[in-house]
């Protein structure tokens, strides 16, 4: 249990630093960081973190941050790690850090391509669903309905949510998981666990953004706690690209997505008909997960 | 040789000095605060203990915290440990998820840390005032030490060889070890109180002169005449009353009391004496007769049970009639059948029978001995306590009076008003109040043998219980953690709620302004 | 021990490469530039490259392996042409930004549209303001020893080089080139010593958030480090010449005596006009070798030295709008100076041949009444 070990020492991210109040990704990366730390190199593309990780000579963190332009995470993630290899600094864990749009979007070529070498790197996407460190603007990771800057009311974000763990599983890597800021020790399991693995390993963080989703900052792991709850973002992980797991007590009963919904400002002017669809979605993706998880893993 | 990397590491060219210079708590428009609420145990319990706070200390196994905290309410947790019957469990949220907190075990832990860590010669200040305390029973004690912890030269007066009233005589050694009343007074006497034994207040010294020669006094004779039944036979050989037989036994006496024993009555002396008499030698039977039904006993249902497991054979809805002599000695009681009726007993005199016995233990209840109070011709306040203004009632009850009447008595003497004692939080927590969404402090399902862990499984119910939960859900690592408690650093707390909102105990709120 | 081999240009910038020492070669293929990386990638196939060699999937990610490897202190090198430069272009910058002695081989090719192969200078001069060195080669000897050099230059700058040349006719061209044992190389550039920026363990905020300020202090550090580059090629051309025997310099100039008019170029070109040089009557060459940073006082020497009239400069490129770009360069070193020469500008944009016709012809399109002629290899 991550509460049970409140060692302070452990702990790489630094106070001070520039994230906005109840930020998910600070969040994720503080548990990110304690989990893989000390000997821990970290590539930043640009995203939230570019801003949080603070103005040199100031730093945020208590390891090596190298930011790199926004498509090139997975490729730099790549250089790197074979670099500090051929320094005989190969013991040194790589994680690349990417927002969903470095991701989703303009950072899929590269993340797909060190994913199919198959690059000894944790690729970690805090996801907070749009262009939050532009100010909330739509990428592919927003979900349907959603209200974004480039889908002001009466628009909205239209078409799902890429499904970027499906993405990875067809990659075949070793190890690909979903988490989220309110499931620490869940997070820290999965961090573990892909650390202790050779090869590519993509981490998936659902992390909350109070300001983009119009939520309150008090908020953040509540809502990251009923994203799981509702079925909105399950937690689970892949193996080889083949063995789905389910690593959350997810019960039959999910709860309805309105519980979700409700707190969060970027959904308020979401009709009812959009929510059913919404609603329709995520059944239908939970549908395929329930296939893809076995029987017995559905815990 | 530099490297070409270092000599371009200008300070804007890459950085590492870290980010906390940057004071981010200006950003704060809420600030987390502790607002603690009362939980269920600390609602239910008869000394109004601080339990969440005590257990949360003795989880970090903070001893000299816990004693501290504990000693506010008690300062005899070892003899509670042993004798509470623990009220507080009974609404104990832990329950509704598995297993209610074993809040006495912890208790009794930290009596005996106490006992064992107490440091001899540490003299209390005993130069603001004199105190007479009449009675040396539980409420006696605890009157003198809070007395003599805020500076006054106490004297108890006892009237029977023996200090410890209730605690020394009436409750049994098997729920007692006497060792331990025995340090709680070892204790009292190194703090500098003074023992006045076999002298009654009242008859042995006057209360005038109590009066003269101390600032004050303060009764606590306790409950001691027992109660007659009135029947034919009563003063038979081989009848007992409860106190007289678990006083006799208590000194070390032998009541001789072979055989066959009876018990009447259906409190906890009555179960006191029962228990007792089955580990007397020569003893191969004992009943216990009550004369209403077994719910209606008033008796502790823990106690009742623990009875009936060591063989007390139990008989209700019987009333004695009459006590069957031969030569002066009892040899049996005539019952009749008798049950609550709307309006008292209903006793029914045609469906009676005999119950053959050597020893019969009247366990009908006690009084008080107000005819102490007929001496009294002060106009000044009186302080009285314990089982002598509350009846007979129990050790934590009795504490309770005895903290409750040194502090009145200290703001009389010193002429500050009057403490509140009601003032407690009004919200109490109930299960359903709580946050247990991050799912700590659940791993340990059953009773723990060690105190820490046992202390462990407290869900804290509107205290702080050092969980750990703010720290590990905030985002701007601004709560620090030192000897295993929490506290904010508001150099870098944004006031974002979150540790407020996941507090488990709801032990938090965000309050206005920075 | 040296041994002359029949190869092309390709052949020896990646001979070049594997003889440096190389830690990582991330590649990915573009016409002309594929012979590069296959070659590299044989001797990886043999086990004779001393590295790894990476393939990526594009060139922006092959630049950004190269950017990630060399902050953890690797020798990185990586080649491309053309539209896998264009397609760079963030990534070139990013990579002079973060100070990371990057050594790249860009093969000249038109870029589309239309889709073209032949040798136009505009892919590596669109970079000309990317803070990378620029060091223009003319035969696939010099393709070699640049390479080297480039390494040598690179790394003590802390500024990343590119090393350019023609598509086809160099890159495919045989000749022979002296190519020195790897343990002579060594003598002359030992293992990379630049050291590492990324050190795991030690916290470091690598090229974050920077004020404008700063942003300006580190640009004109770069600029400054970039101003040292010629002197310093000089110096590592001294070293180069005593252990191999060559030297070249940020311009090479050739001058008959009495020569009063100059053709100044750069790449294959120089080469071309070399070879004409006995048929044209006082006229001499200046070949342009570094680019960046632009060797403007070295130019000017050697046209006051020979009291030079005329310059034709012969651009395998066009600023559209502006004309050939080292036309521009030129005119714009000259100046201040009291008499500076007439300057004649021949364009071949889309890589189009240079022939000993085109050169009389241009020469004979220069009357001396006229300061700037903008003349087209094709009408």
């Amino acid at each position: 249990m991550l509460v049970d070990d409140l060692n302070r020492e452990r702990e790489m991210i630094i106070s001070g630093h520039n994230a906005c109040p109840g930020c998910g990704a600070a969040l994720a990366v503080r548990y990110l960081t304690r989990a893989l730390g000390p000997n821990l190199a970290i590539v930043l593309t640009a995203s939230c973190w570019s801003i949080i990780a603070g103005a040199p000579p100031l730093t945020a963190l208590k390891c090596p941050i190298l930011h790199c332009p926004f498509p090139s995470a997975g490729s730099v993630g790549s250089g790197l790690k074979r670099g500090l290899e051929a320094k005989g600094k190969g013991d040194t864990t790589v994680v690349v850090l990417a927002g969903d749009g470095g991701t989703f979007d303009i950072g899929l070529q590269a993340l797909s391509g060190a994913a199919q070498r198959n690059e000894d790197i944790i690729f970690v996407c805090y996801d907070n669903e749009a262009y939050m460190n532009t100010g909330m603007q739509t990428s592919s990771a927003t979900p349907f309905g959603a209200r974004t800057n480039t889908a002001p009311y009466p628009l909205f974000k239209e078409g799902r949510k890429k499904d970027i763990m499906q993405i990875m599983a067809a990659h075949g890597i070793p190890y690909a998981a979903t988490a989220t800021v309110a499931f620490p020790d869940d997070m820290e399991a999965k961090l573990k666990k892909a650390q202790s693995i050779t090869g590519f390993r993509f981490i998936h963080v659902l992390s909350p953004c109070p300001p983009g989703w119009g939520s309150e900052s008090a908020d953040t792991v509540h809502l990251s706690r009923l994203a799981v709850q509702t079925g909105f973002f399950p937690l689970y992980e892949i193996h080889n690209g083949v063995d789905w797991k389910m690593t959350w007590m997810t019960d039959k009963s999910r709860l309805p997505l309105s519980a979700y919904l409700d707190r969060q400002r970027r959904f308020k002017q979401m009709d009812k008909e959009k929510i059913v669809a919404l609603q329709e979605e995520l059944d239908d993706e939970w549908y395929f997960l329930m296939n893809k998880v076995g029987p017995a893993d559905r815990c | 040789m530099l490297s070409g990397v270092e000599k371009i590491k200008a300070p804007y060219f890459c950085g590492a000095s870290p980010i906390s210079v940057n004071k981010t708590g200006e950003w704060r428009l809420l600030t987390p605060t502790r607002r603690e609420s009362l939980s269920p145990c600390s609602s239910d319990c008869l000394l109004e203990g601080e339990i969440p706070l005590w257990l949360e200390a003795v989880k970090r196994e903070s001893w000299p915290e816990a004693w501290q905290i504990m000693s506010r309410n008690n300062p005899f947790p070892a003899l509670t440990g042993h004798v509470c019957y623990q009220s507080c469990t009974a609404n104990c949220n832990r329950g509704r998820l598995d297993e209610e907190v074993d809040i006495r075990e912890v208790e009794k832990a930290i009596g005996y840390w106490r006992l064992d860590n107490y440091e001899p010669g540490g003299k209390a200040v005993t130069s603001k005032g004199k105190v007479a305390v009449a009675g040396s029973g539980p409420a006696g004690l605890s009157c003198a030490y809070y007395l003599a912890v805020n500076g006054y030269a106490v004297t108890v007066f006892e009237k029977s060889a023996v200090i410890g009233g209730m605690a020394a005589l009436g409750i049994p050694e098997y729920r007692l070890p006497r060792t331990v009343l025995q340090r709680e007074l070892a204790i009292l006497e190194d703090m500098g109180i003074d023992f006045v034994t076999a002298c009654e207040v009242g008859k042995d010294v006057e209360v005038a002169r109590l009066y003269s020669e101390y600032d004050h006094l303060f009764l606590a004779t306790g409950a001691w005449l027992s109660r007659r039944a009135g029947i034919k036979g009563e003063e038979a050989e081989g009848v007992w009353y409860a106190l007289d037989f678990l006083s006799l036994v208590n000194r070390g006496g032998d009541p001789e009391s072979g055989g066959t024993v009876v018990v009447i009555g259906g409190g906890n002396a009555a179960i006191d004496s029962a228990r007792t008499a089955l580990r007397q030698p020569g003893v191969d039977h004992v009943s216990l007769v009550y004369r209403r039904s077994r719910a209606e006993m008033p008796a502790e249902p823990s106690e009742v049970e623990a009875a009936e497991d060591e063989g007390v054979e139990l008989i209700f809805n019987a009333l004695p009639r009459e006590i069957i002599t031969k030569n002066g000695a009892a040899v049996g009681i005539g019952f009749d059948y008798c049950r609550t009726g709307l309006e008292g007993l209903i006793v029914d005199r045609n469906r009676s029978f005999e119950k053959s016995c050597s020893t019969v233990i009247m366990a009908l209840g006690q009084d008080p001995d107000y005819s102490i109070f007929g001496q009294l011709k002060e106009t000044r306040p009186l302080y009285a306590g314990g089982d002598l203004v509350s009846g007979p009632a129990t050790v934590p009850e009795a504490i309770r009076a005895g903290r409750l009447a040194a502090f009145s008595l200290l703001a009389d003497l010193e002429g500050t008003p009057l403490p509140d004692f009601g003032a407690r939080p009004l919200k109490k927590v109930s299960f359903e109040d709580l946050n247990l969404a991050a799912k700590v402090n659940l791993q340990l399902q059953q009773k723990q043998t060690l105190p820490f862990e046992e202390a462990a499984r407290c869900l804290g119910c509107g205290s702080c219980n050092s969980c750990g939960v703010c720290y590990l859900f905030c985002p701007d690592l601004a709560v620090d953690r030192s000897n295993g408690s929490y506290e904010f650093n508001l150099d870098y707390c944004k006031g974002c709620g979150i540790c407020a909102e996941e507090c488990p105990a709801r032990a938090l709120v965000m309050e206005g302004g920075v | 021990m040296m041994a002359f081999e029949v190869i092309n240009g390709s052949q020896a910038a990646a001979i070049a490469v594997q003889r440096a020492g190389i830690d990582l070669v991330a590649a990915y293929p573009i016409t002309p530039q594929t012979v590069i990386v296959e070659t590299l990638a044989d001797f990886a196939a043999k086990g004779e490259l001393g590295g790894e060699f990476v393939s990526l999937e594009s060139e922006y990610s092959a630049l950004s392996f190269c950017n990630g490897a060399s902050a953890a202190g690797a020798r990185v090198f990586t080649a491309t042409a053309s539209h896998g430069l264009a397609y760079m272009h963030e990534m070139i910058h990013w990579c002079s930004g973060a100070r990371f002695p990057i050594v790249m081989a860009n093969v000249n090719r038109a870029i589309g549209a239309p889709w073209c192969l032949d040798p136009d200078q505009g892919d590596s001069l669109s970079q000309r303001d990317t803070g990378w060195l620029q060091i223009y080669c003319s035969g696939a000897q010099e393709v070699f020893d640049t390479i080297l050099q480039a390494f040598a230059l690179s790394e003590e700058l802390l500024l990343p080089c590119m090393v350019v040349f023609d598509g086809f006719y160099i890159s495919h061209t045989y000749e022979a080139v002296d190519i020195p044992e790897i343990q002579d190389v060594g003598k002359f550039i030992g293992p990379p010593s630049f050291g590492a920026q990324v050190i795991p363990g030690e916290p470091g905020n690598l090229h974050g958030m920077a004020s404008a300020e700063n942003q300006q202090r580190l640009v004109r550090s770069r600029h400054e480090a970039m101003l040292r580059a010629p002197a310093l090629y000089e110096e590592i051309n001294g070293r180069y010449e005593r252990l191999f025997g060559r030297k070249y310099g940020a311009i090479d100039a050739v001058m008959p005596p009495g020569a009063r008019t100059a053709i100044l170029t750069a790449g294959a070109t120089a080469e071309t006009v070399r070879w004409c040089l006995p048929d044209l009557e006082q006229t001499g060459l200046i070949q342009l070798r570094m680019f960046r940073p632009f060797p403007a006082k070295q130019l000017c020497a050697v046209l006051e030295t020979y009291d030079i009239e005329k310059v034709l400069v012969v651009d395998r490129n066009c600023s559209i709008g502006a004309g050939g770009i080292f036309a521009q360069e030129l005119k714009s070193a000259l100046y201040g100076l009291a008499r500076p020469p007439a300057v004649h500008d021949l364009i071949l944009a889309g890589g189009v041949d240079l022939t000993g016709a085109l050169i009389k012809n241009a020469l004979s399109k220069m009357p001396l009444e006229n300061r700037s002629t903008e003349l087209w290899g094709v009408e």
